[in-house]
């Protein structure tokens, strides 16, 4: 049985639409049994008929910026509850949009609201950021905003850093350089190592040549110092908060629940799989 | 001799049995009765009765008869008999038409001799045929002529192309008389049948343009000077609509390409002068479509176009002039002309054509002039994709025309019209025509609302499908212009809702309409790298969404996340080069200045419906202020979120939901510790809003929810990490006097399930603060625990009593009801694997009920147990 778990869509007040790629991932008819809405999807016609489109089975939760009932085609008015649960196989699935939880995003808090539901899976959402674990024995899966839609959270630690030193992504061009460059240079280290193990004679050369890709690295940002640079261009991801489109998909049979973790990175669809199982 | 049959059986049969007697004949050498029975059979075909299908019929098996005593006259010339001789005998065959087609085949034949005076032979023929005048009868006469003459005027060395042109050009403008005439045949009320018949016959007449193309082969000034000007006197002279309309389509197929590049003016002006009956945009958009397929057939288009400029596209009709003259009359012309196009593109002279078929053709109905513009559109956006002026000029002088035609827009023409707007969407300048051709959006303007509305839809589709950024100020005022009739809502509640809920409630129910949804989307798409300048664009978008009314609770939300997201852009902006920080700080408290006038438009424009959302987004507002340590700004934010909730925010449902909310967001700020004591300030009356909430239920989850407001947790994302990181707001006392005023609430409610259920819920938060800490710390004991479980163990019993005697009777299954986190009852359905939520106590059995909170109490002792095993301090709790 697969349920689909989708979050943060936050269309249109923050985004524009799921990845085109996403999209037709998803729509494959009478294939996915059930989805899960995990709050801030509610605000769009067509992304809820897109949705009714993958399953007819639709769980909604409320998010804090969805309505407090939508229509559905199933009920002209249905309230929207802010926990609920699925029961499947041995599993009992809690869907919950994490803004009444407090403190956010706390793996406590959410173990507390996960044994206070009686769940063995808690779906959350609310934080933009793709995740999953398993705690106490129970599995734990935010499945990220579908849109990769901004977030009003803190910005991640590590995008901040980069702006700090100016390794950020620049713009489409740089970045692929940049990342290129680093590839090299993880590359030339891993060698770097090898080679340490081998023979020293070689190392010399090769710490001359990282050092002349850093170089390069650092380049573009020198260039823009001078420059007026207040015109530079800035990363959607990173404005965004860091969040990237992502959604789950849950494959449950009996007591073993198979976590696919799609994530949408550089117009590219990147799957993850986790299992789980219930003892 | 009887003349023809008088059905189609006797006559097929006629036909072959004379047949059959001829090739005896033949083979018997006796060609004299051969001619005999050939001469009968013919006869056949003076049948007056047949429609032109059965006739047809009969031709072709007639000619295949004909071409055996054809093959016979060939093979045996000059030995049994000269061919000369047998072309004068033929001539007296008692009948015309068998006689005239017995001279033809005869006469085909000697042309394939070498002795033979092919010319006069076939000036002779063509002359001989005008001997029929009936329409059927001398079509196909004529047709036989042309196919027998086939081979013979394409291969024969000895003639003269020009004078096989002729020959052919004569026959078929005998042919198109004759089929002309058909239509005036019989009564008048069988006009339509004749109508039917003449297209069935159409192929024949058609045929002979397809002879010319194949004799011409190249020779374009041939066509030129001599054999379209014939074709089109012709094609004009006979004022035929049917005839018209056919034969222009076929000179548009027939012919190369570069023919009617070369002579386009002609073929165009010769359409002014068909009859008014004809439409004349079939003629133009066949011509098109075919040009624009020539260039589709090219290698490399660009080329094409280029050469386009030697040929004398602008050639005037004039054919006596030489092409020198010609040359020169067309530049004259194009100079003279005030038309702001290049002189020698195809654009100018389909535009040229334009405006004299408007001057001189002013019956012409508007239906009828739009699908000419929108064709002339199609070749520019083919030709001259990059050439938008063109496209302005076309909607400009249709703009024109619907003025001149007067205020309304003839229903007919809306088709047409939503033909013409929407072709530019698809093609790769749609948003530069949008944009850019200004009389795009005054055409638009004045068509019907509907019709409006499906372009716009149209066009934001467009560009939100092509993620098209809008990053000049006149193209979004533009894109303002053209989506103005659909950002205010007309209020047509009928379909909104069927709901007799107060109006507030009503709006809230209802999805944002498809437009409003792709209103929204375009302010993301709004992008400019210069701040200032985005931030303007923002602005116009903002002046625009004004409009819409009560929609703005739909429009502004995406305008606010577009403002938050320069805010952080200025942010990474100050982290990146920390030396302008106090220029980019200054811009981002414009900015939370522009969020804030967003918030107060919507509350003055949509009121109480939007309360919980403004609340909403000035928590956000709140954080990200707070994240950027503007703790002034943030503080303002909450305090504006404060005065909503004490003011607007009516339903305890929602209350409750916001003040946890708020209780979430502010136990993540970090910026408001500072000397004026903010965070305390904020804190405090959160806390004093929880334990004021309407139920008691709500004040107790409040109440502990609030207590973390005193017990700041590290933010993984900004790398804070329990034990590492220095300082974290704590106050372990208030964190106690927390959980201890939410457990005198939750003993003092008179359900003992919900009072159980909530003590329960204490006990969890208990635990998660002794996780956390040492009792020092956080105040939260194993004295304290222990107690508490104890108090849940009384009351739990006293619970249990309330079962009574009848517990046996009842084997409830433990885990059919839970409560959610905000004192919903989550029930396990049997029809369905998604629990029923409800707000109300469900219709279950007691026992059901008081399950709840006792098993939620052996899953919070078994957890207990647990973290023995993890963390020792827990061994002191002994439960």
């Amino acid at each position: 049985m697969l349920l689909l778990a989708l979050s943060d869509a936050h269309i249109p007040e923050r985004a524009i639409d799921v990845p085109l790629k996403f999209k037709k991932l998803l729509n494959v008819p009478n294939k996915i049994q059930q989805v899960a809405l995990l709050g801030n999807c509610n605000k769009s016609a067509s992304f809820l008929k897109f949705i009714n489109g993958v399953s007819e089975n639709v769980v909604y939760v409320r998010g804090e910026f969805d309505p407090t009932t939508i229509t559905t085609p199933k009920n002209s008015v249905e309230e929207l509850p802010l926990n609920t649960v699925i029961v499947q196989g041995s599993f009992r699935i809690g869907c919950c949009s994490s803004y009444t939880l407090v403190p956010k995003n706390d793996p406590l808090s959410l173990l507390t609201l996960a044994r206070q539901l009686d769940v063995d899976i808690l779906l959350w959402g609310g934080t933009h950021n793709v995740e999953a674990y398993t705690l106490e024995g129970k599995f734990f899966i935010n499945p990220g905003s579908c849109t990769g839609a901004f977030s009003t959270d803190w910005v991640q630690e590590d995008v901040i850093e980069n702006y700090k030193t100016g390794v950020h992504r620049d713009s489409t061009q740089t970045t692929t350089t940049d990342t290129d460059e680093q590839q090299v240079e993880q590359k030339e280290e891993k060698k770097e190592e090898e080679s340490l193990q081998e023979s020293g004679k070689n190392d010399e050369e090769k710490t001359e040549s990282t050092e002349i890709n850093s170089n390069s690295v650092r380049n573009p940002e020198l260039n823009e110092n001078e420059g007026d640079s207040s015109d530079d261009e800035f990363d959607d991801i990173d404005i965004n908060g860091g969040g990237i489109p992502s959604f789950c998909l849950l494959d449950i049979q009996d007591i073993t629940c198979t976590l696919y973790i799609y994530t949408f990175v550089d117009n590219e669809v990147k799957v993850d799989k986790v299992v789980y199982q219930k003892d | 001799m009887a003349s023809y049959s008088e059905n189609m059986e006797q006559a097929i049969s006629h036909i072959k049995q004379q047949t059959i007697l001829m090739q005896r004949s033949l083979t018997q050498k006796k060609l004299m009765d051969a001619l005999k029975h050939s001469s009968d059979m013919l006869k056949e075909l003076r049948n007056p009765d047949l429609s032109p299908k059965l006739y047809y019929e009969l031709y072709i098996i007639i000619f295949d008869s004909l071409s055996i005593l054809s093959q016979y006259l060939v093979e045996n010339h000059p030995t049994r008999h000269h061919l000369a001789d047998l072309y004068e005998l033929v001539q007296y065959t008692g009948n015309i038409l068998p006689r005239l087609y017995l001279m033809i085949t005869v006469g085909v034949s000697f042309m394939q001799t070498k002795d033979c005076p092919a010319e006069e032979v076939l000036k002779d023929m063509i002359e001989m045929c005008r001997g029929v005048q009936h329409p059927i009868r001398g079509l196909f006469l004529r047709y036989y002529l042309s196919q027998r003459t086939k081979q013979s005027l394409t291969s024969d060395i000895l003639l003269d192309k020009k004078f096989d042109v002729q020959f052919v050009i004569t026959n078929f403008v005998e042919m198109n008389k004759l089929w002309v005439r058909l239509q005036h045949q019989g009564p008048l009320r069988e006009r339509d049948i004749r109508t039917k018949e003449r297209k069935e016959l159409q192929i024949l007449i058609g045929s002979n343009l397809v002879r010319l193309s194949q004799i011409l082969d190249d020779s374009f000034p041939l066509y030129r000077d001599e054999v379209l000007p014939q074709i089109l006197e012709q094609v004009v002279q006979c004022r035929d609509v049917v005839s018209q309309e056919y034969l222009l389509d076929v000179i548009c197929q027939v012919f190369p390409d570069e023919f009617h590049l070369g002579t386009l003016a002609q073929l165009l002006d010769s359409t002014l002068k068909l009859n008014p009956d004809v439409v004349i945009n079939k003629v133009v958009l066949s011509l098109i479509a075919r040009l624009n397929g020539y260039l589709d057939r090219q290698d490399d288009p660009s080329v094409v176009i280029q050469n386009l400029k030697q040929l004398h596209l602008n050639g005037s009709t004039d054919t006596k002039a030489t092409s020198e003259s010609n040359v020169d009359s067309a530049e004259n012309k194009a100079d003279a002309d005030v038309t702001p196009t290049n002189k020698v593109d195809l654009f100018f002279v389909f535009w040229k054509y334009l405006t004299k078929i408007t001057d001189e053709r002013p019956d012409l109905p508007f239906h009828e002039i739009i699908p000419l513009v929108h064709s002339i559109m199609l070749l520019s956006l083919k030709w001259y994709p990059t050439n938008l002026s063109n496209i302005e000029i076309l909607y400009k002088f249709c703009w024109e025309k619907y003025q001149e035609f007067g205020s309304t827009i003839p229903e007919e023409c809306e088709q047409s019209f939503k033909e013409f707007f929407e072709y530019p969407l698809n093609t790769e300048s749609f948003y530069e025509i949008i944009t850019k051709c200004d009389s795009f959006q005054k055409l638009l303007s004045v068509q019907s609302v509907a019709l409006q509305k499906d372009i716009i839809n149209s066009i934001l589709d467009k560009i939100i499908e092509t993620n098209t950024k809008i990053s000049e100020k006149h193209h979004l005022e533009k894109l303002g212009a053209i989506c103005e009739p659909v950002i205010p809502v007309p209020n047509d509640k009928s379909k909104v809702s069927k709901l007799t809920v107060d109006d507030e409630l009503d709006d809230e129910l209802t999805f944002l309409n498809p437009e409003q949804e792709k209103l929204a989307k375009i302010v993301h798409l709004i992008y400019h790298k210069n701040v200032d300048q985005n931030t303007e664009l923002l602005l116009i978008c903002k002046k625009w969404y004004y409009k819409g009314g009560k929609q703005l609770r739909y429009t502004y939300p995406a305008l606010i996340t577009e403002f938050w997201k320069l805010i952080r852009k200025l942010h990474l902006k100050s982290l990146k080069i920390p030396a302008r920080k106090e220029k980019y700080y200054a811009k981002i408290k414009q900015l939370f200045k522009y969020v804030s006038r967003c918030n107060a438009d919507l509350f003055n424009i949509c009121g109480l419906s939007v309360s919980d959302l403004l609340f909403k987004l000035n928590l956000q507002t709140a954080a990200i202020a707070d994240q950027l340590e503007l703790s002034e700004i943030s503080y303002d934010f909450f305090s504006q979120a404060f005065t909503i909730f004490e003011e607007s925010i009516s339903d305890s449902k929602i209350q409750f939901q916001a003040i946890v909310n708020m209780a979430q967001v502010l136990q993540k700020t970090r910026s408001l510790y500072n000397e004026e004591s903010y965070y305390d300030t904020l804190i405090t009356r959160c806390t004093l809003h929880g334990s004021k909430l309407l139920k008691k239920t709500d004040q107790c989850r409040a109440v502990y929810l609030c207590s973390h407001l005193w017990w700041a947790t590290e933010l993984s994302l900004i790398g804070e990490e329990e034990g590492v990181t220095q300082y974290f707001f704590r106050e372990g006392k208030r964190v106690l006097e927390c959980l201890q005023r939410s457990l005198r609430v939750a003993d003092s409610i008179m359900d003992n399930v919900q009072s159980c259920q909530l003590m329960v819920e204490i006990l969890s938060r208990c635990c998660y603060y002794f996780i956390h800490g040492d009792e020092s710390e956080t105040h939260v004991g194993v004295k304290y625990i222990a107690g508490l479980v104890e108090l849940i163990q009384a009351n739990l019993k006293g619970l249990q009593l309330e079962e009574s005697g009848d517990t046996q009777e009842y084997s409830v299954p433990a885990q059919n009801i839970v409560i959610g986190g905000d004192g919903s009852y989550i029930c396990k359905v049997l029809s369905s694997s998604v629990c029923k939520v409800s707000n109300k106590i469900p219709n279950v059995r007691i026992p059901d009920l008081i399950a709840v909170p006792v098993s939620y109490f052996e899953r919070t002792l078994n957890y207990i147990e647990n973290q023995k095993q993890v963390d020792d301090r827990f061994n002191a709790i002994v439960t």
